[in-house]
């Protein structure tokens, strides 16, 4: 319950707060509509071209979208108040992640579409393996961007060590979807680029356990 | 004994803020703790609270080290600090039940809105708190160290931005505290407004607590 209840409070801070959201949605769009034109009219690789720029602003959206939950956190103490009811760590961790990763799943969710016309790709029977790919990437995101948030806050130079613990750990991740998106776009299937898949589950699994073990500690340690 | 501190000591990067800072809540006490500003009465309200980790000395609850039983013992502590620990972008009540379940108190909402009530904050607790005043902020803030009832009460400066009916409500509810075997700690300033029923006053200087009277 103390996971569902972190979950429900952070939608519920994200869905009031219309500035972010706006800010969120209007920078990620601009992105995916500067990239195919300056790809465009005539694109080489479509399907490449289309799924580099869905990831590209999947990410840096996801760099603010988790500044922003860190912001939540720390601007009037709410993370230290939830630290004092006892609550369990690792439940907290769960509740925040899972709002991580559904903030980013309605971001993809709108992108798809516009990344899919602006480049011209892609047909709705491929589009439960997207998602699959989409699930894969940004469990991972959210796992290691909760983790690496919790870590930051409390930080003169939190945003700074945030994206510096984020990009690197984020790479094969987001390689892999890119490169099973493109697979899915151009041929409709995943079946070159397979070992993709297993990457990604090994770096989401990571991501999970080593909040299990250290999200507690991470908390405790922010002073 | 309740909430026992012992030679606590705290430095910030170069600079020592408590020096073996040494108290003692007993169950239905109401200590005051007074001090010049930047003497450690923050820092050490703080470590009592257990949102700051000390750097020497031992801190129990009923004999158990705090740390060993950390959930249990910040569930027993109510703590209302500086900043007012609440999540602006939710309402008063929202935010009190939020903290209130996650901190296993069964009827959390209808204690919320009884305590929001008693403050005065009725027809403001279904609207977000971004805009609301340093005082309101402060009765939340109060409500939310009030609301599991805890056995011991940290308060810094609790009266700072409350107006005289605030300061009337809070000093009932603190007499409440002491009525069922709660030990308070408050850290203030303001004498005009203090609750009539402090049992023990202790000064700190120079991170040490020097008197208790």
């Amino acid at each position: 319950m103390t996971a569902l209840r972190v979950l429900a409070k952070d939608l519920k801070l994200h869905a009031r707060d219309a500035r972010f959201l706006a800010t969120l949605s209007l920078f990620s769009l601009s992105l995916v509509l500067i990239l195919s034109v300056a790809f465009g009219p005539l694109f080489r690789d479509p399907a490449r071209e289309a799924s580099a720029t869905l990831w590209a602003a999947l990410f840096f959206a996801g760099v603010l979208g988790l500044t922003r939950a860190l912001d939540l956190e720390s601007e009037s103490g709410g993370g230290e108040a939830l630290r004092l009811t006892g609550a369990d760590a690792f439940s907290v961790y769960a509740g925040k992640a899972t709002a991580n990763f559904l903030l980013m799943a309605a971001l993809w969710v709108l992108l798809l579409p516009c990344a899919a016309v602006f480049f011209d790709v892609g047909n709705l029977s491929i589009f439960p393996a997207l998602a699959g790919v989409a699930v894969l990437a940004l469990i991972g995101y959210a796992a290691w961007g909760t983790l690496f948030a919790a870590l930051a806050r409390g930080l003169k130079a939190r945003e700074l060590l945030l994206s510096i613990l984020l990009f690197p750990t984020l790479i094969p991740l987001w390689i892999g979807a890119v490169k099973l998106t493109h697979a899915l776009w151009a041929e409709g299937s995943i079946d070159a680029v397979r070992d993709w898949v297993k990457i990604m589950i090994v770096v989401d699994v990571l991501g999970i356990a080593l909040a299990a073990w250290l999200y507690e500690a991470i908390q405790e340690a922010e002073e | 004994m309740t909430l026992a501190a012992r030679d606590i000591g705290k430095r910030f990067e170069h600079r020592v803020v408590l020096r073996q800072a040494t108290l003692e809540l007993q169950p239905g006490e109401i200590v005051l703790l007074r001090g010049p500003n930047g003497s450690g009465k923050t820092t050490f309200a703080r470590i009592l609270a257990t949102t700051l980790g000390a750097d020497t000395g031992t801190l129990t609850l009923d004999g158990k080290p705090v740390r060993r039983a950390l959930r249990e013992s910040r569930r027993a502590i109510g703590f209302s600090g500086h900043r007012p620990l609440l999540y602006l972008g939710l309402t008063p009540i929202e935010n009190l039940e939020f903290f209130g379940r996650l901190a296993g108190v069964a009827d959390a909402r209808l204690r919320a809105a009884r305590l929001l009530q008693r403050f005065g904050l009725e027809e403001f607790s279904a609207i977000p708190m971004e805009h609301f005043s340093r005082g309101m902020l402060q009765r939340v803030a109060l409500s939310r160290a009030f609301l599991p009832e805890p056995r011991v009460l940290i308060l810094d400066e609790p009266y700072a931005g409350l107006d005289d009916q605030g300061s009337g409500t809070l000093n009932e509810i603190l007499l409440e505290a002491r009525g069922r075997g709660a030990a308070s700690l408050l850290v203030s300033h303001d004498r005009e407004h203090m609750v009539s029923g402090i049992t023990r006053t202790c000064v700190m200087r120079e991170g040490a607590i020097e008197a208790s009277a």
